[in-house]
């Protein structure tokens, strides 16, 4: 991996290779200096080829041959006065009309001298880039930039006539705001550069872009306001990412973990958003935020557990609904995580929990169950998780007959069939929701659920209680990048206190979070 | 180095030994657990005085299956006897197979034979070192047997101790019909320096003509189902069921403890009687350390017409207000009962208004001087003033 | 990583009183009937003297061992922090089964097996193998939750108390009162539960009046609770053991709602879980300030501790009463030694060496 350029800004290539490659620079040189071609042993050096020649077929075959793949095509035509070009491009990736209008149109015209400066003169392309690097060249024509060579060149020209699929900019599915920006990210880091870029007129947003993966060169994008991120938690996470050396990386959620010193740990150490303004929003308040190319999943650090509780609509709201919808988020996702353990624990262990009328219906419906209370919440919450899991991936046609057979079959049927009683559905069904009121918190949350079921079971409520006060420790001895993950509950931080579970008005959200440690510590006057 | 890496990997491999325990914990629960399938949910119980010793009788809930139209709550009665409460517990498991809980037990009615024979703390010992019996249970003596009463199919409700325990709600309580002391109560006046208490008496009536309720008792004969009436209260000395106040001493009582909001009093308009609802009521009993010590039961009663069975005219039907004859009626009434009430008390011993306690409180050597001379020495002054609802 | 001082204050005020509020009413009840707010209220005041004169010793920002060591001398201070270390294992005992009777009593209808229990060893392990800042940061949560858990209690509790029980003062006269004093010792070790964090926080202006002031805030909810608590109960207060869990269950909506006081008393049951850890906590800290901290060495003593901590409250699972008469009768007197007397040694003895030096 490599740094490879800072965002908007060209880089000249070639100059590396040319020191690697002393033979070459020599042959060229003699080349130049005696004007004739060296024939003999042709063929061999183009083997070992690492830069350019003057030399057009070459070239063009130890390209070709760095790049034997059936969808790289090479083009080739001539100017007025019979200079030859050849066009190396990925076909799939290219956008062939604009290389047409911009490169082949303009140059059958040219009747300059075979130097790249001059030829790239004639060009109508706005991204033009020379290298002499073949290695180079070749990752350009990869990421779907054509190389333009020609009779006699000392250069390769890059021309930016790279084709991005993309879909457009649509609302994220699983980040949905009634109020507030409906954008989100997608899978271009570009386009999503662009619509941070776009929340930050200011030279503060910075931008750095890094590839990472050996095969995959994915790029990434640092994002980060200077002066207010602290230069420790960019130096940190720079160094992590530097550190990666793996093949490829699909996704952003591969990089988070090899961002994190807990692989294993139980929640969630790095934010994630699909939005741009959320993005925008975290990096303001002095975290850094990450862009991977292929993902629409932005990522942000340092995280702290309070952020999943808090969503972009929150500050669109009054502070009071905003108070009102956190709270009822956290009640929620207690709830969900707690409720089918303590519905079996009171069955099993503790009756007391529940009131006596309560406790003959539910004693009512499960008379008849074959399973114990246990076993019953567990083989329910198996078929929620099952349901979820399929409903999420099995294609939309089936997603209906899915509803039929998970409404109908597996509730109804289940509870008139006696393997199941209709109070356990009942709390499944609301556990599951419940959950969904933090999304973000998902996958770490279920776990939680599923893992207090079994201690519920196993012990009974004293249990819950120990299972509970394990997380509590776990959670406060939690450190991402030198920031509490329970802040700004542990350690307490008063003034903190404003943007978490309890909103207060902006105007009131003066001061960035000191725990981010932000040298900016002021947002507002 | 071998155990530089075993230490490493240490904390990993005992994690996985604890989640397959909770996991064979989980999927065995084979440790002395007894879960809601196993237990026999006790609703109320019953405890008569018999030559072995004791019977109990244990209403216990069962769960109406999973068809849940019906409604209500079907109960089986179980008796047992033995030596001790605890002993007929135990035999109530071996006969049923269920293992009693008694976290949910609201009730327990002692029979009058028990009550006045024993102490009935004996009786209620088990339940007193129970610590899974709740001691806001409510407690009550009844008429005969109290297994029988247990038993009787109810015209209420489904369970009898469903149909008594709504005698003894908040709302029952609010009418001044019934005295209320529940499993705390009673321990607190037992171990108090009063030694004294009061529980509610219930009588077991046939319903006649009426319908049942639930489905709880479908297949018993109309004519066998029971109405239950608490409207006595049980006096206690040293846990032993000394006297009996009858319906109006139990509602004079209920008055002067300031309990009752929505009560109704009977007067007389002459010669026709009427009815007074109690809109307010504050009471009080305090003990006056004279010459004699004396206690001052003092009761006010805002009063507004309820009932006046003659004929009148709609300006009168309209107006709530309570005519000075109408009061004076109803204040020598409550003078009458009021009088009664203390002295039932007085000559069984019982010290139904805690003026012992009271005089423990307020100075203890005053306490040692008439500790046991208090009750034999006091003299009643009662003050009551009706007011009318204008 | 150090812990800050409002964390060590949220302990003093929020997470050592609900550890009173178990046995301890009942067990003061029992000699001092309704006069059992004063012993409380003694051993909260000598408590509060000893919190006071721990937080003065704060101020020379050293560790417990190197007061000690300033004090005694280095091989003085390993012995006497050894032994310290096993006052504070002895300490955890009573907490310890007394929650233990709490759990099987309170959270399970039936009398579990020891399986129920003996997870907290567990946890406890897991905890005394952290830095004494995992507790500190901890009760940055804890002291919310207490609040929450207290508030709740109080609220369904004082409307059937009667707190006229209280009166005639001194009825149970000076025997009565001192008798329920000396068995109250067992509970008050707040003081030297808070030796070993020294040098885990930064001394700030007044921060041993503060401290002083917040186990007082403190105490004064356990006296007000104990006096609700013994306003329900009256005569029959020794008979209810588990205070908090009991004087809810009178209030009107539980018979409509169910048990919703069940809310709160879990709440507190957390609290009182890192109550009952703590002391073994701070005990392995001991032993890791004077054998120093390997990397495997806090795992080795926390489990070693827990483990010896299991096996004892098996072995005295049927002897609870005989461990009460033996903190409360023969062995009270460890606990002002450890708790008053050795803060009141540092604080003299440091002195003193420092003059000399």
């Amino acid at each position: 991996m490599s740094i490879i350029s800072r965002y908007g800004s060209s880089e000249e290539f070639g100059a590396h290779g040319r020191r690697r490659n002393g033979i070459f620079l020599r042959r060229a040189a003699l080349r130049k200096n005696t004007g004739c071609r060296i024939e003999v042993g042709a063929a061999r050096h183009t083997l070992c080829m690492k830069t350019i020649t003057g030399d057009l077929h070459a070239t063009k075959e130890a390209l070709k041959r760095l790049l034997p793949a059936e969808d790289i095509l090479t083009f080739g035509f001539s100017a007025r006065r019979g200079l030859k070009f050849v066009c190396v491009f990925a076909d799939p990736i290219t956008d062939k009309e604009a290389l047409g209008e911009q490169v082949i149109r303009a140059l059958l015209s040219y009747d300059g001298p075979p130097v790249a400066a001059e030829v790239a003169k004639k060009l109508t392309s706005p991204e033009i880039r020379r290298g002499t690097s073949l290695d180079k060249l070749a990752a350009e024509v990869l990421s779907g930039n054509p190389v333009l060579l020609f009779e006699g060149m000392d250069e390769g020209i890059v021309v930016g006539t790279k084709k991005v699929v993309t879909r457009a900019v649509a609302e994220p599915s699983t980040d949905v705001a009634v109020k507030g920006p409906r954008e989100g990210f997608i899978e271009d880091v570009k386009t999503n550069t662009s619509l941070v870029r776009k929340r930050f007129k200011t030279a503060d947003l910075r931008i750095e872009m890094l590839e990472i993966g050996r095969r995959s060169k994915t790029c990434v994008a640092l994002c980060w306001l200077e002066g207010t991120t602290p230069a420790k938690t960019i130096h940190e996470v720079k160094k992590r990412l530097m550190e990666i050396d793996i093949d490829i990386i699909p996704d952003s959620s591969y990089l988070t973990h090899f961002l994190v010193t807990r692989p294993y740990s139980l929640v969630k150490q790095v934010g994630t958003t699909e939005k741009p303004d959320i993005f925008a929003a975290k990096i303001a308040e002095g975290r850094l935020g990450l862009l991977v190319d292929g993902s629409p999943i932005a990522l942000t650090l340092p995280y702290m557990l309070i952020e999943d509780f808090q969503s972009s609509e929150d500050y669109f709201v009054p502070p009071y609904r905003a108070t009102f919808t956190r709270i009822l988020r956290l009640l929620a996702l207690i709830a969900a995580i707690y409720l089918p353990a303590f519905y079996v624990s009171a069955q099993l262990y503790k009756l007391q929990l529940f009131p006596v009328k309560l406790l003959l219906t539910i004693a009512g419906s499960i008379r008849d169950i074959p399973f114990s209370p246990s076993l019953e919440m567990l083989l329910v919450l198996f078929v929620l998780e099952v349901l979820n899991e399929a409903s999420i991936r099995m294609p939309r046609y089936v997603g209906m007959a899915l509803s039929v057979v998970g409404a109908l079959v597996l509730g109804e049927t289940a509870v008139s069939a006696g393997f199941v009683s209709t109070p356990a559905i009942i709390i499944i069904a609301f556990s599951g929701i419940g959950l969904y009121a933090v999304p973000n918190l998902i996958e770490q949350t279920s776990v939680l659920r599923l893992a207090m079921l079994l201690i519920a079971g196993s012990i009974g409520p004293y249990g819950i209680i120990l299972a509970t006060a394990f997380v509590l420790v776990y959670l406060v001895t939690t450190v991402n990048f030198g920031v509490p993950l329970v802040a700004p509950f542990a350690p307490l931080s008063g003034r903190e206190l404003k943007d978490s579970l309890v909103k207060f008005n902006l105007r009131s959200l003066k001061i960035r979070p000191q725990v981010l440690k932000s040298p900016n510590k002021r947002r507002m006057k | 180095m071998k155990l530089r890496k075993f230490l490493h990997t240490l904390p990993m491999k005992l994690y996985l030994i604890l989640a397959a325990i909770v996991v064979f914990a989980f999927f065995s629960n084979d440790f002395g657990l007894v879960d809601i399938q196993k237990t026999a949910i006790i609703l109320a119980a019953g405890i008569d005085k018999t030559e072995r010793g004791f019977s109990v009788t244990a209403q216990i809930a069962v769960p109406k299956g999973s068809d849940r139209t019906t409604g209500g709550t079907s109960s089986v009665e179980i008796e047992a006897e033995g030596e001790t409460v605890s002993d007929c517990i135990s035999l109530i498991f071996a006969k049923t197979g269920w293992v009693p809980k008694l976290v949910f037990c609201d009730l327990i009615v002692i029979g009058e034979e028990a009550a006045r024979e024993e102490d009935i703390i004996s009786h209620l010992n088990y339940f007193l070192r129970n610590d899974y019996m709740p001691d806001s249970c409510m407690l009550a003596v009844c008429a005969g047997k109290a297994g029988a009463l247990i038993s009787s199919p109810s015209a209420i409700d489904d369970a009898s101790s469903l149909a008594i325990t709504k005698l003894f709600s908040d709302a029952a309580q609010k009418s001044g019909m019934v005295a209320v002391s529940t499993l705390k109560d009673f321990t607190i006046g037992y171990y108090g320096v009063s030694e004294s208490g009061f529980l509610p008496y219930i009588r077991m009536n046939t319903q006649e003509g009426g319908q049942s309720a639930g489905d709880g008792h479908a297949a018993v004969p109309e004519e066998n189902q029971k109405v239950y009436i608490a409207e006595e209260t049980a006096l206690f000395k040293k846990g032993r069921m000394v006297a009996l106040l009858t319906r109006e001493e139990t509602f004079a009582f209920s008055l002067l403890r300031g309990k009752v909001f929505s009560g109704t009093l009977n007067a007389m308009d002459g010669e026709k009687p009427v009815t007074l609802t109690v809109v307010r009521n504050k009471g009080g009993v305090s003990l006056k350390m004279k010459e004699v010590p004396t206690a001052e039961l003092s009761l006010s009663l805002t009063l507004r017409l309820c009932c006046r069975g003659v004929s009148a005219a709609i300006t009168d039907i309209a107006s709530d207000s309570v005519s000075p004859e109408i009061l004076q009626s109803a204040h020598d009434l409550l003078i009458e009962h009021v009088e009664k009430l203390f002295t039932t008390a007085k000559e069984a011993g019982c010290d139904l208004f805690m003026l012992r306690r009271d005089l423990f409180r307020r100075s203890l050597k005053e306490y040692a001087k008439w500790k046991d001379a208090l009750l034999p020495a006091l003299q009643l002054s009662p003050k009551i003033a009706l007011n009318s609802m204008k | 990583m150090k812990i800050s001082t409002r964390q060590v204050l949220f302990f003093l005020a929020c997470v050592a009183p609900v550890g009173k509020i178990v046995l301890l009413p009942a067990r003061l009840a029992e000699s001092a009937a309704n006069d059992l707010l004063f012993p409380l209220a003694m051993h909260y005041l000598l408590q509060t003297g000893a919190v006071f004169l721990v937080l003065l010793l704060a101020r020379r920002g050293q560790s417990f061992f190197g007061l000690m060591q300033r004090s005694f001398g280095k091989i003085a201070a390993k012995i006497l922090l050894t032994l310290y270390a096993l006052f504070l294992f002895f300490a955890a005992l009573l907490p310890l089964l007394e929650q233990k009777l709490l759990v099987q009593s309170v959270f399970y209808d039936t009398l579990p097996s020891l399986v129920s229990f003996s997870p907290f060893f567990l946890f406890a392990a897991f905890i005394a193998a952290k830095p004494l800042s995992a507790s500190g940061q901890v009760c940055d949560l804890l002291a919310p939750i207490a609040i929450a858990g207290m508030a709740g209690i109080f609220i369904l509790s004082a409307g059937s108390a009667d707190l006229f029980a209280l009166s005639p003062a001194f009825s149970s006269g000076a025997s009565g009162i001192f008798t329920a004093f000396r068995d109250g010792f067992g509970w008050f070790s707040d003081a030297a539960l808070l030796l070993p964090f020294l040098g885990t926080f930064e001394y700030k202006k007044h921060l041993a009046l503060k401290g002083a002031l917040c186990y007082l805030t403190g105490g004064a909810v356990v006296i007000l609770f104990t006096a609700i608590f013994y306003g329900i109960f009256q005569e029959t207060a020794t008979n209810q053991l588990f205070a908090f869990t009991a004087t809810s269950k009178f209030f009107a909506g539980i018979s409509t709602l169910g048990r919703i006081d069940y809310l709160f008393i879990f709440l507190l049951s957390l609290v009182m879980t890192f109550y009952c850890a703590l002391p073994l906590q701070t005990g392995v800290e001991c032993l890791l300030q004077v054998y120093g901290r390997g990397r495997y060495l806090p795992a080795i003593f926390s489990v070693a501790v827990s483990a010896v901590l299991l096996v004892l409250s098996v072995l005295l699972d049927y002897h609870f009463t005989e461990v009460l008469k033996a903190v409360g009768g023969t062995l009270f007197w460890l606990f002002p030694l450890f708790s008053v007397l050795i803060p009141i040694l540092l604080l003299i003895f440091g002195r003193r060496r420092r003059e000399t030096s």
